[in-house]
């Protein structure tokens, strides 16, 4: 039982089915699994790959905009820082010098909305901007304790008095020759912020703010609102390194947030991007594997399905003929035996044969040397009636024995309507028993033929053989001889039997082809025929009409294959 | 105690055949003698020279051609042979010819037809010429 019986598959029913379906299965199994893997393989290392480039794309886009950020609030502080130490304290309680020192600064940074001083114990002494804040104690307020401890302060973005939003920006400075403290205060429009943001965005992030560690919008988002509009999601107080979050809005996009601090103040970088799987290189990619895959997979079944169905059927036909091969030599070596066995029969029954000839021979000879006797005439005919009878066990021996004989090809001078007249003397008696007659159109002047006897017997007998089965009862069979050309002499077989379609006349000489039901035909004797007449050096076609009936032609060279003619 | 009958001499293993043939050779006024056997054939002809043997080609023992061998070497135009053959037909008729027989008849043969041959080799032994 080799590989699930594949071998015997003509043993089993079904067998053939089974192997057709191991064969698609495997083959499936051997080509799909590697495609599948390496599909898989495919996706999932590009998607990994796509993600790094991403988060490390984003990262650095973060980076960038945390130092830009960074830097851009540096230098407003500088600003603020170096104003506070280039002048002293009481300098600027000189509200006109303060005034001044404010339109300079406003031509350079028009972002700054105000500046004010302040004295140690947190009230304004000296104020220059457009609001009346001049006098205010502040001193309460944690942002001035939070500026004499560190010297710098920056602040939340809020609306406070004005409905504009603003941040601070506020250093302190110990005064000359003192310990106290003094602060100097600037308001920035958030807008510069805003605008500052605005410019650094860029194609790499869908949504880039800042909030504060409450989580109130410092510059406008564009998923979570305007600026003091609140951002729904937990900010950590203090975020060093830069984090990259998966976050999943509703609809199910992934999208990255990254979060990051800006250094001295109390503000949060957020970038925002769409996940890759919104980039049009990956649902590219997504769609061409997929199509691909799907595709090859295809193609694949198809194919494998084709081609285990023809090689089943190919093993299939080849086992049937095989078989049919097989049930031949059987039937022929049963013939041979058959023959044998006739011949055999044929030589015994030679010899009483002889003897029975020539008894009865005496017998006449006796009797016409004896004068008249009682019942002589009776005697005689019976006398006579027993010769004939030898006689006919004569002919029928001769034809046993001759057609009997081993098929050495022996090439003679034959009389063609002589060889027909011996094969239908075989098929006299079926053919009468069948009520079929036979027609002879023989021409009389026919020249002979050089061939091998025992052959053309047997081309014929194949022939009217068909002829009379085609009839079955009642019917006529012509047998034509004529000289067709100046080579050429023709037999031509014509039965009033069923006829045969265009169809079946195409395959009428395929070996192994047959019509006649199983068991009962092996389709062989046509294509032998074909062969031997071929081997002879002839040419045999069949015609035939539905209804009508067929004729095979059968043209042989009168001519000896070996190039002497046979003109006489 | 020859006449002028022809001498015929008649080899075969069957013997109700043998002597039927003879019979009818008698009748038809030859002189028709039968043995059984290869050997036989030989002591007869030994003592009693036949015009014409007409010899079986199937025998056992001692089958035609070596009957027909031996007679021809020993004998040669002096006796002339046709063969009988069965199943072995023309092509063993023919041998026998190129080893000297006469000619040959298949069996089973028309009598007359035997009756003829018989008569033209008595011609070809009398005459002492090859037949044509």
């Amino acid at each position: 039982m080799s590989l699930f019986g594949v071998c015997e598959a003509d043993e089993h029913p079904g067998g053939f089915k089974r192997f057709r379906v191991f064969l698609f299965l495997a083959m499936i199994v051997i080509s799909l699994t590697p495609l599948t893997i390496i599909t898989g393989l495919s996706y999932s290392q590009y998607q990994e790959l796509l993600w790094k480039e991403e988060h490390d794309q984003f990262r650095w886009n973060a980076e960038g905009a945390k130092k830009t950020i960074e830097a851009f609030i540096d230098e407003l502080a500088s600003v603020v820082k170096f104003v506070s130490r280039e002048y002293t304290y009481e300098e600027l309680l000189d509200q006109n010098k303060l005034d001044r020192l404010f339109d300079r600064l406003l031509e350079e940074y028009p972002g700054f909305m105000d500046i004010g001083v302040f004295d140690s114990q947190g009230i304004q002494r000296t104020y220059s901007g457009p609001y009346r804040l001049k006098g205010y104690d502040y001193s309460g307020q944690e942002w001035f304790d939070q500026v004499k401890e560190r010297h710098l302060f920056i602040s939340d973005v809020i609306l406070g008095y004005r409905k504009l939003p603003h941040f601070v920006i506020a250093v302190s400075n110990k005064k000359e020759g003192s310990d106290e403290y003094w602060v100097l205060r600037t308001t920035i429009n958030s807008d510069s912020l805003q605008n500052y943001i605005s410019t650094i965005s860029t194609k790499a992030s869908q949504d880039i703010f800042l909030v504060n560690t409450s989580g109130v919008l410092q510059t406008r988002s564009n998923y979570f609102g305007d600026v003091l509009d609140r951002y729904p999601k937990f900010v950590p107080p203090h975020v060093g390194e830069i984090i990259i979050n998966h976050d999943r809005k509703m609809g199910g996009e992934i999208l990255h947030a990254t979060t990051v601090s800006i250094e001295k103040t109390p503000w949060v970088l957020i970038l925002i991007k769409d996940g890759y799987i919104h980039g049009k290189e990956w649902l590219s990619f997504r769609f061409r594997l997929g199509m691909i895959f799907l595709g090859s997979s295809l193609l694949g079944i198809i194919v494998i399905y084709q081609i285990s169905s023809v090689l089943t059927r190919c093993l299939r036909d080849s086992s049937e003929k095989r078989q049919a091969l097989l049930a031949e030599a059987e039937h022929t070596s049963k013939l041979a035996s058959i023959g044998r066995l006739a011949a055999g029969v044929a030589h015994e029954i030679n010899n009483p044969l002889a003897i029975v000839d020539q008894k009865a021979g005496l017998m006449m000879d006796l009797l016409e040397l004896t004068g008249e006797f009682e019942y002589k005439d009776k005697f005689t005919a019976s006398t006579k009636g027993i010769v004939a009878a030898v006689v006919r066990c004569k002919t029928i021996t001769q034809r046993l024995l001759g057609f009997a004989r081993k098929m050495d090809v022996k090439l003679e001078d034959l009389n063609l309507n002589d060889v027909l007249k011996d094969v239908l003397g075989f098929l006299e008696k079926e053919a009468l028993y069948s009520h079929i007659r036979f027609e002879l159109h023989f021409q009389k002047t026919l020249p002979s033929v050089y061939s091998d006897r025992g052959q053309l017997q047997q081309v014929f007998l194949n022939i009217i053989n068909n002829a009379i089965d085609a009839i079955g009862r009642d019917g006529v069979i012509t047998l034509t001889t004529r000289r067709l050309d100046e080579y050429t002499l023709q037999v031509l077989i014509t039965d009033s039997g069923p006829g045969m379609p265009a169809e079946v006349l195409k395959h009428i000489f395929d070996p192994f082809f047959t019509t006649k039901e199983a068991g009962k035909g092996t389709g062989l004797g046509l294509s032998i025929t074909y062969g031997l007449v071929k081997k002879l050096g002839g040419e045999i076609t069949v015609s035939s009409e539905v209804g009508k009936g067929t004729t095979f032609a059968v043209n042989l060279p009168m001519q000896d294959p070996r190039g002497e003619t046979n003109e006489k | 105690m020859k006449n002028d009958k022809i001498q015929v001499l008649v080899v075969d293993d069957e013997v109700e055949f043998a002597s039927t043939l003879a019979d009818r050779l008698e009748l038809r006024g030859l002189a028709a003698n039968t043995v059984n056997s290869g050997s036989d054939a030989l002591v007869s002809v030994a003592s009693s020279r036949p015009d014409v043997m007409l010899l079986d080609l199937k025998m056992p023992v001692m089958g035609g051609f070596e009957v027909l061998a031996e007679v021809k070497e020993k004998y040669g135009d002096a006796i002339e042979v046709i063969m009988l053959t069965g199943h072995g037909g023309a092509e063993s008729g023919k041998i026998g010819i190129e080893h000297g027989a006469f000619d040959y008849i298949v069996k089973p043969f028309d009598f007359n037809e035997l009756l003829e041959k018989i008569m033209l080799a008595f011609e070809k032994k009398k005459s002492g010429t090859s037949a044509s």
